[in-house]
């Protein structure tokens, strides 16, 4: 079998096979098919099982988000509204805000972002573990919104880090924001958001309060 | 010093209704102004529910004292330190509110500072509570309060090297980059009108096309009432 | 950008960045072998201290640290949910030794995009500041670009503005309630007062359009008149109301871990109150009976019943009682205004673009967290020349550095809790 990265679910063809106490080498590699598949997966009847695996991993992470309490403005009460009572995220399992980003899966950036907070908001978005996601709600965070032509405000917060659902709206309703949640849903089980393209730099970024446009 | 009281325009016909504050009584608080302050009081001006006096930048302290520890003023409680940009030929203006018991009406005291090398004395001493207005006061306009021990910016990084609340520093249009750009007359710099910053050779805002383009007349200029932007500017 | 794989031969923005802080850096100094980090903490930079030498006296006493101290950062991102403030302490500890709140991460230069927005626009833009009570932000521009104009709006108008404005503070009371609760641990109370926000967010989107940035406020009146649904609902939340607060109050009022971990915590007295500008209910839990309502009435509060309550103790139990108390004195206005509703148009009659005679104007209301004021300067064209707003919150910040020092550092968010800060009027 291939090692499957935990982490990513990328199949790693690459990947040294440890099959008992041999070396790995071509034969073995051909023998299950693998050494010029394009993209490295696996064929023929490997593929149904780990195909199963990874279907089932990305629903176990779709239902089970925990955004990141990284309420910034207006949208972060409308957020909070989302998740209290009347319009529950619990039952999508997105109560758990979690206050640090260590253990966080879903950024959602609720609220105007402004040049001095875009520093620790990307710090905060490279210190969340991959698998993570970002959604932009509002439209100060989609396109600056109503404060287009200020001088502070981050144009958008996809010009500081990769956003894979916005939610527009000033504020969206809880309802619009449960929406978008459901895209986001349909993005991990299809696994097209950002993150898999993303390059983490780790822990070598200087601190940076500028302008960042 | 001239006490004027201005004119009141007549109501609205459709506007039938109590008037928002109810004009007081400040009679005696003019008289009082005019005792205790003298001559560092000018142009005194009152208007529906406020006082209001000019003083010059360097004697804000003693009538801010005055007016606060006065048994017959009292004004005991700072509402509001703001600034006021009059223009790049003009003078700053720091602005105090204050309020009283014993007096019904604001006391609005209008503090005049030069424009280059702004410097006021700080009232810090007479209220601590002034600390963050100095502080958004020195961060937005870069005026200088002296005497203030905490005198760095609020808003901004403390590395932003502008002063964003003066009339030379001119937003950025990033409307422009937008689909909707140029719909809006506010967008179109040839709509703009110039003479409202009043500036002089040498100011850094907007590039030479800008001014090149900038007509004689306003966006609003000639306009009837009732007659909105978008009347002027529909495409005949 | 910064994110995502970059082609080669572009230069990479934090290459830039890293050779620009280098540079400036070694310009300042600061890259003396003794300062720099090794190991896997190289390029971990400090946090709290900052890289330059302090600016002003008292940023050199916060930062200056004695034998035991340390500086413990509370950053941008905290679960307290007043937003973005950032709290640099300095403990020796467990107890706090000074504090320094750091502001402006969410400043959005209002004030200056106010200059450039007409009449009508700036009470829009002028919404997401104080964006819990929304309609108090709207009401003191609204009475000053009046005064300038030097219209009087109809009575109608009138009492529709103080209802929704007595809605609102209903609604942020008991999300204060709500939010003391949840910084001191306590899930539940947060749930309720969300209700009840919900509750009433639903009734003011019935009758202005939208949820929390409302939007409803005119030169000359309000947008809107009411309707049926706003009737309707605004009954039904009349009934539930006082038993919705009242359940969260049994909840938290009389629990041993709340009154120890507020009562005697953070006590202000009125003198220093005064002094540093707190307004509002903070001031009025410190004895000292300033209403902007009653000191300088305004609108029709000169018409309703209603008293000025005040605590003496000044400490978090009493800032939080006298939310409470505010909550029903509002509700006991609110059942005033629905008996003595006039009938009448709710907007005057002014033009699109409203260019007042220049002049200047000052209009000051009572919001919950103290008073709201907006200085406005007008010079004849469509546009404010100078729009300030004066934030209650941004001012009773500066108590904290007064109240916080000789507690723990889990008290810090009972304290400013307590003083209700919402951080977007805070930074404008």
């Amino acid at each position: 079998m291939a090692i499957v990265d935990p982490n990513t679910g990328l199949n790693r063809a690459e990947a040294p096979i440890i099959v008992a106490d041999q070396a790995p080498d071509d034969e073995l590699l051909r023998e299950f098919g693998m050494e010029e598949h394009p993209q490295g997966g696996f064929h023929g009847l490997l593929e149904v099982i780990p195909t199963k695996a990874d279907y089932v991993l990305d629903l176990i992470r779709a239902n089970s988000l925990w955004p990141l309490l990284s309420g910034l403005s207006c949208c972060a009460i409308e957020m909070m509204s989302t998740a209290t009572s009347v319009n529950d995220i619990d039952r999508f399992g997105m109560f758990p805000f979690r206050a640090s980003p260590r253990q966080a899966d879903v950024l959602i950036v609720a609220g105007t972002l402004t040049t001095k907070m875009a520093g620790p908001l990307v710090r905060l978005w490279e210190q969340m573990p991959e698998p993570k996601w970002c959604v932009a709600m509002g439209t100060c965070t989609t396109s600056g919104g109503r404060f287009k032509r200020s001088y502070s405000v981050v144009q958008g917060v996809d010009r500081v880090m990769p956003v894979d659902v916005y939610v527009p709206g000033c504020p969206p309703r809880p309802e619009g924001l449960i929406y978008g949640m459901m895209k986001l849903h349909e993005l991990v089980k299809q696994r097209r958001g950002q993150w898999s393209t993303y390059v983490d730099r780790g822990p070598q970024r200087t601190r940076w309060e500028g302008d960042v446009r | 010093m001239e006490h004027l009281r201005r004119p009141r325009p007549a109501a609205h016909p459709l506007g039938r209704g109590r008037s928002l504050t109810t004009p007081v009584a400040v009679g005696p608080l003019v008289r009082l102004l005019t005792e205790r302050l003298g001559a560092r009081a000018r142009d005194l001006w009152t208007d529906e529910d406020a006082v209001e006096i000019q003083v010059d930048g360097q004697d804000n302290v003693e009538v801010l004292r005055t007016v606060r520890d006065d048994p017959d003023l009292e004004f005991f409680f700072l509402t509001d330190a703001g600034a006021v940009d009059y223009g790049i030929d003009a003078h700053f203006e720091v602005v105090y509110h204050l309020f009283s018991w014993k007096h019904p009406a604001w006391l609005r005291v209008r503090a005049r500072v030069q424009r280059d090398d702004p410097r006021i004395p700080t009232v810090t001493d007479l209220w601590e509570g002034a600390m963050f207005h100095e502080r958004e006061m020195y961060d937005m306009m870069g005026i200088v309060f002296e005497g203030n021990r905490d005198l760095r910016r609020i808003y901004m990084s403390p590395d932003y090297r502008s002063f964003p609340q003066r009339r030379d520093f001119v937003l950025p249009d990033d409307a422009a980059d937008s689909a909707a750009a140029g719909v809006n007359p506010l967008e179109r710099p040839e709509t703009w009108d110039l003479g409202r910053l009043r500036h002089a050779a040498g100011a850094t805002f907007a590039p030479a096309e800008f001014r090149a383009d900038a007509p004689a007349e306003g966006p609003h200029d000639g306009a009837q009432d009732g007659e909105t932007a978008a009347d002027k500017s529909r495409p005949r | 950008m910064t994110a995502t794989e970059r082609a080669s031969g572009v230069p990479d923005p934090i290459d830039l960045d890293r050779a620009e802080e280098a540079r400036l850096r070694t310009a300042a100094g600061l890259n003396a072998p003794s300062q720099q980090r090794h190991g896997e903490y190289a390029g971990f930079e400090d946090i709290g201290l900052p890289d330059r030498p302090p600016q002003t006296e008292r940023e050199a006493e916060v930062y200056s640290l004695d034998e035991g101290e340390m500086l413990l950062n509370m950053g941008p991102q905290h679960p307290s949910t007043h937003g973005v403030m950032r709290l640099v302490v300095k403990l020796r500890g467990e107890v706090i030794v000074d504090i320094d709140p750091v502001l402006g991460y969410l400043h959005r230069g209002i004030e200056k995009l106010c200059e450039n927005a007409t009449y009508t626009t700036v009470l829009t833009y002028v919404d997401p500041m104080d964006y819990l009570s929304a309609m108090h932000n709207e009401y003191a521009p609204a009475i000053a670009f009046e005064k300038l104009y030097g219209i009087e709006t109809p009575r109608r108008a009138e009492y529709i503005r103080a209802l929704v404005v007595e809605l609102e503070r209903v609604s942020s009371h008991g999300l204060m309630m709500g939010f003391l609760a949840l910084d001191m641990g306590g899930l539940t109370p947060i749930l309720y007062a969300f209700i009840n926000r919900d509750e009433v967010v639903d009734l003011l989107s019935a009758i202005s359009g939208q949820r929390m940035l409302y939007n409803f406020f005119r030169v000359g009146g309000v947008n809107f008149d009411v309707n049926d649904e706003f009737l309707s609902r605004l009954g039904t939340w009349r009934s539930q109301v006082l038993k919705n607060i009242e359940m969260n109050e049994h909840l938290i009022t009389d629990n041993e871990i709340f009154r120890g971990r507020t009562i005697g915590m953070g006590v202000l007295s009125g003198r220093d109150a005064i002094a540093l500008g707190v307004t509002g209910p903070n001031l009025r839990a410190s004895g000292v009976a300033f209403d902007v309502r009653k000191a300088h009435p305004y609108s029709i509060y000169r018409d309703l019943e209603f008293d000025v309550i005040t605590q003496e103790s000044g400490d978090v139990y009493a800032r939080y009682l006298q939310r409470i108390a505010e909550i029903k004195q509002s509700i006991h206005l609110i059942d005033q205004i629905i008996d003595r509703m006039p009938h009448g148009p709710v907007q005057a009659q002014v033009p699109g673009i409203v260019r007042p005679r220049p002049g200047r104007a000052y209009a000051a209301v009572e919001s919950p967290r103290g008073l709201y004021s907006v200085y406005a300067i007008s010079d004849g064209g469509p546009t404010p020349y100078r729009f300030r707003m004066r934030d209650p919150s941004f001012i009773s910040l500066q108590a904290l550095p007064k109240l916080m020092p000789g507690h723990l550092v889990a008290d810090t968010m009972a304290v400013m809790a307590s003083f209700d800060p919402v951080m977007g009027g805070v930074d404008k």
